[in-house]
């Protein structure tokens, strides 16, 4: 017979196939084998000390579950039908974990024992340090399981060291229906309603069973107490109060007044009738359940991808890819302006070097002027020659070292400019010589000597006038023309006109010198500053070309990195469309699988299921 | 110098400090004034957890508990402020906490007392009570019995051991019920226990047969709703049962009653690890109240005395005793070769005088002189033994300690302060 839940629950896992998440479609794997089993599978959980092991002996009306008031049940017990009362104890599998409830037994260790010791010797073995045992399996001849329930005693839930939540609801996806144990002795705790809201969004056959009522006189206020919590969590459960005491009590004595009384006899009609009786609306019920929550999974995960498309890294490439744009503009702006340094500030250098070399060398030339005031070139030259190659010498070290210095600092000046991020850009100007060749060079004037023979001679000249002016006036006296008088007369006039011409020569070659030192001075200083120019506009050339250089390889570099953006943007436009497209054709089917979900008839989940909300587990 | 000294100095020290504030001056001057008063213990816990019941069963229960008063009993719920928690059991040199079960939510209670930074240092004041024994053993007459197992397993569990010094069960309903019980109830239950087992048996299998107005029974049925109003169904099944075995005074069964249900156990735990240790409870909170005045209003100077109080949190020996205890109460076999039992001696689990220490009855000053070398030399050489691991180790230490202790100063005797 054809189901439509088993076609809609195919659908489910198909979709969860589809959408490539086989985490969503391994539970609905294990529902779909446990929905096709004839059996009804009743998990019974609960936090500890509620009764849960109680219960089932209660049902079964055997002691079969080891019941205690601490933490007693630690491995899951089976209960299910067997002609004769029979129980194993099944061991660990190879590799799967411990604490898990599996139907098929074929693969593990069977161990045979006796029916009242089974959960004891299985409780006391997962104690151990060692004990391997996952579950007990017990077979009883009762009607109850005849007819195809099957019990699951669980151990406690909200425990510290025992089962967590997931392996609870993984648990919870194996089973039909899930029998919920709470005690009289107080009400429901926000623990067991957040548990019960998990369990009954994938398994929504659920009864609570509110045991202990034997021993609270209050308890029809505890049950009401309960049902309105159950209630205001939306949580669609019926509440049966129970005394599991008060039916074992009627089992031993058969008394059928004492059954009644335990309650007992609501909750096996509600399994049999609500539950065995009606198997196929709950099948219906369940796959609804699980399937709405599968789907409400696979539509948020849509949804989220579909946002992530949306402003997904293409966004960012194409900003990237402005950006890139608003680089090159920049780049070529900073380029530009880059030039217009460099050329201002070489003019400004070209004339501060200029005015700083000719200012040296004038005061090399005031001081040469002053030298000769008072020195005589013939005997000095060589020294003067000395002074002077020297102080020229410092001109030119001090002019070229400015000069490279300032390019240094311009260089990096631009650099930093042009390229912020890139302080190694600024090419080492380095030091560089200074042409010391045009400090030297300097030729000797022509510096007459004034020699013993002419200076004989000019005294002999000057001496020539004294002694006739005096020997002619002597000899008015009558002496004669040569004459003590006259003869030393003229000594001291032939002795005043050598004098006169030493001092006349003196200045004659003074002159000389400082025309010849102004001329090598001068021609220094054209040289030199031809030189300095030269230098100037070389080095000027090398930071230009240098400058150029990076900007146009970081253009290039952009340019080629925009082109690549651009590429790609389009690329990913082009697949975003296409997963869009995609996105909306796998909401469209789970929109309509939904739909069909939602018409399956008989499910309680339609008003239960709270509004459209985003799931996160 | 003992603790309670060191923190009566300290109070006096912070007094100066504070003398210009009257307000802090007043709270101060307070907790010097504890140090004279009885212990103040809270009993705390969530709604129906029997918090009266334990106070009332507590504060009537006479000599043994004179020297206590149980202060603020109103509910609090495990999922309250930690804060609140906290500001309850502040004014309280001890806390009684309350659970109906203990793990889960319930334990969080416990966990937020803790919470105080410098109350983390020397976790030595709580005592956990289970206080509805009787449910958890379903109302059998040997609940209490079971609920028992279930406090030592809880005594055992890492976490619970370091936020109180024991867990101790109690069914406290029928507790304390017996005193309450009128001349017509006592004469009901008697009435009850004359019946023949399997008929009365029958009839107690649930509340609601009790109370049922057809039972066949030789009771009213107003009477029977007053019994189980008072003691639970557990109460009246241990009731009748105690008056069977010959219990068939009043008081014979209400001493009975109280005995059997646990609040014997209680009463001798909150004697031996509360009243007998005051001093060492008062200076705590002595400590933790000015730690809390110290913080909120800082002032100069006041940082030292923050040191000088970490320092003696730190260095309290009396706390490290409380810790061992409790940790000899949770794992007897700490200890090799029973010696368990005469470190929990030595460290004033019996008694805190010398004495009692030394396990003698009023002996000759000589006698306890050589007790007290020969406990030394032994604890000494303890102490440093390379077999024993780590935990039995430090152990031996503090009981050495204890010993010096005694040797230096004799054992701390009840100090003067005023």
């Amino acid at each position: 017979m054809a189901s439509p839940w088993l076609g809609i629950l195919d659908d489910t896992i198909q979709a969860c196939v589809t959408q490539n998440r086989p985490d969503l479609a391994q539970p609905l794997w294990e529902r779909r084998s446990r929905l096709l089993e004839p059996t009804l599978r009743v998990l019974v959980l609960g936090e500890p000390g509620q009764g849960k092991s109680q219960l089932i002996n209660a049902l079964v009306s055997a002691q079969v579950c080891a019941v205690g008031d601490d933490l007693t049940t630690r491995v899951p017990a089976i209960v299910e039908y067997a002609e004769t009362p029979s129980a194993a104890m099944i061991g660990q599998p190879d590799q799967d974990g411990r604490g898990a409830i599996e139907a098929g037994a074929e693969s593990r260790r069977l161990l045979p024992v006796p029916v009242e010791s089974v959960t004891h010797r299985a409780n006391r073995d997962a104690t151990t340090p060692g004990g391997d045992v996952v579950h007990a399996r017990i077979g009883l001849p009762r009607p109850l399981l005849q007819a195809g329930i099957t019990l699951v005693d669980t151990p406690p839930t909200g425990v510290a060291g025992t089962r967590n939540l997931s392996t609870v609801l993984s648990e919870v996806l194996r089973a039909d229906a899930v029998l919920f144990v709470t005690d009289a002795t107080s009400e429901l705790s926000a623990t067991e309603l957040e548990l019960l809201e998990q369990v009954t969004r994938i398994c929504p056959t659920v009864l609570v069973a509110l045991t202990k009522i034997d021993i609270v006189p209050g308890w029809r206020d505890v049950a009401e107490h309960d049902r309105d919590r159950l209630a205001a969590a939306e949580v669609p459960a019926t509440v049966v109060p129970v005394s599991a005491t008060l039916r074992l009590a009627a089992a031993r004595n058969s008394d059928r007044a004492l059954n009644a009384e335990s309650g007992f006899e609501e909750l096996v009609h509600r399994l049999r009738h609500d539950w065995l009786g009606r198997s196929e609306e709950l099948n219906q019920r369940s796959v609804a359940a699980i399937s709405e929550v599968t789907l409400t999974r696979l539509t948020t995960a849509l949804h989220e991808k579909y946002a992530a498309v949306q402003h997904g890294s293409a966004g960012d490439a194409v900003t990237r890819w402005h950006a890139a744009g608003r680089e090159v503009e920049q780049l070529q702006h900073a380029s530009a302006r880059g030039q217009t340094l460099l050329a201002d500030g070489v003019a400004d250098l070209t004339s501060d070097l200029e005015y700083d070399l000719r200012d040296r060398t004038r005061k090399i030339l005031r001081e040469v002027d002053e030298y000769f005031e008072a020195a005589d070139p013939s005997r000095t030259w060589p020294e003067f020659e000395d002074w002077l190659h020297d102080q020229l010498t410092e001109v030119a070290e001090t002019n070229f070292g400015w000069l490279f210095e300032r390019f240094d600092w311009l260089a990096r000046a631009l650099a930093r400019h042009i390229a912020p991020h890139r302080p190694d850009l600024a090419p080492d100007v380095g030091g560089g010589d200074a042409p010391l060749e045009h400090a030297s060079g300097l030729r000797k004037p022509n510096v007459e000597k004034f020699s013993v023979g002419q200076q004989l001679f000019v005294g002999m000249r000057g001496s020539y006038g004294g002694l006739l002016m005096f020997g002619l006036a002597t000899t008015v006296a009558g002496m004669p023309l040569i004459n003590p008088i006259s003869l030393g007369a003229g000594a001291a006039f032939g002795l005043k006109s050598v004098f006169e011409e030493r001092g006349s020569r003196l200045k004659r070659r003074q002159t000389v010198a400082k025309t010849a030192a102004h001329r090598h001075v001068d021609d220094f200083f054209l040289a030199c500053s031809k030189e300095s120019r030269d230098a100037t506009r070389r080095l000027q050339r090398l930071l230009r070309d240098r400058y150029t250089e990076y900007a146009e390889q970081r253009r290039a570099e952009i340019t080629a990195s925009a082109k690549q953006l651009k590429q790609s943007v389009d690329k990913e436009t082009a697949e975003r469309n296409r997963r869009v497209r995609e996105i909306s054709a796998g909401l469209d089917t789970l929109n309509e699988l939904r739909d069909r979900v939602r018409s399956l008839p008989g499910q309680v989940r339609a008003s239960v299921t709270p509004a459209p909300r985003e799931l996160t587990a | 110098m003992a603790t309670p000294e060191l923190s009566l100095a300290l109070l006096d020290r912070a007094l100066q400090l504070y003398r210009d504030n009257p307000r802090a001056t007043d709270w101060l001057r307070r907790q010097r004034a504890r140090f004279a008063e009885p212990l103040r213990l809270a009993v705390i816990g969530p709604t129906a957890a029997g918090k009266s019941t334990v106070a009332d069963a507590l504060s009537s229960s006479g000599r043994h508990l004179r020297e206590l008063v149980p202060v603020d009993t109103t509910a609090v719920e495990p999922d309250a402020e930690p804060r609140e928690i906290r500001s309850r059991c502040a004014d309280a040199d001890a806390v009684l906490c309350l659970l109906r079960r203990p793990w889960g939510a319930e334990v969080d209670l416990l966990r937020a007392v803790n919470e105080h930074p410098a109350a983390q240092a020397a976790p030595v004041n709580a005592v956990a009570v289970l206080s509805r024994a009787d449910e958890i053993g379903g109302g059998r007459a040997d609940a209490v019995i079971s609920a028992r197992q279930i406090a030592r397993r809880g005594r055992r569990e890492p976490e619970l051991r370091t936020l109180c010094q024991d867990v101790v069960a109690v069914a406290g309903q029928a507790a304390t019920a017996g005193r309450t019980l009128d001349a017509a109830e006592f004469d009901a239950l008697s009435a009850l226990a004359r019946m023949s087992k399997e008929e009365l048996e029958a009839q107690l299998l649930s509340v609601q047969r009790f109370a049922a107005a057809d039972a066949p029974l030789p009771v009213e049925a107003g009477v029977r709703e007053r019994l189980l109003d008072k003691l639970g169904l557990f109460g009246v099944r241990l009731a009748i049962t105690l008056v069977r075995q010959g219990n068939d005074t009043q008081p014979a069964l209400t001493a009975q009653l109280a005995q059997r249900s646990g609040l014997g156990e209680l009463r001798e735990t909150i004697e031996r690890l509360l009243v007998a240790r005051a001093e060492v409870l008062k200076a705590r909170a002595a400590l933790l109240a000015l730690d809390v005045l110290l913080r909120s209003e800082p002032r100069p100077g006041s940082a030292a005395l923050l040191g000088e109080l970490d320092r003696i949190l730190a260095g309290a020996h009396e706390f490290n005793e409380l810790r061992l205890a409790s940790a000899l109460r949770a794992d007897p076999a700490l200890l090799p070769d029973g010696l368990g039992d005469e470190a929990a001696r030595l460290i004033g689990e019996h008694g805190p005088g010398p004495a009692e220490r030394l396990g003698l009855r009023e002996p000759p000053a000589a006698e306890l002189h050589e007790a007290l070398q020969d406990a030394l030399r032994r604890w000494r050489v303890l102490a440093h033994s390379r077999e024993l691991g780590a935990a039995a180790r430090r152990a031996a230490m503090t009981v050495l300690r204890s010993c010096e202790t005694i040797a230096i100063g004799g054992a701390p005797a009840r100090p003067e302060y005023f």
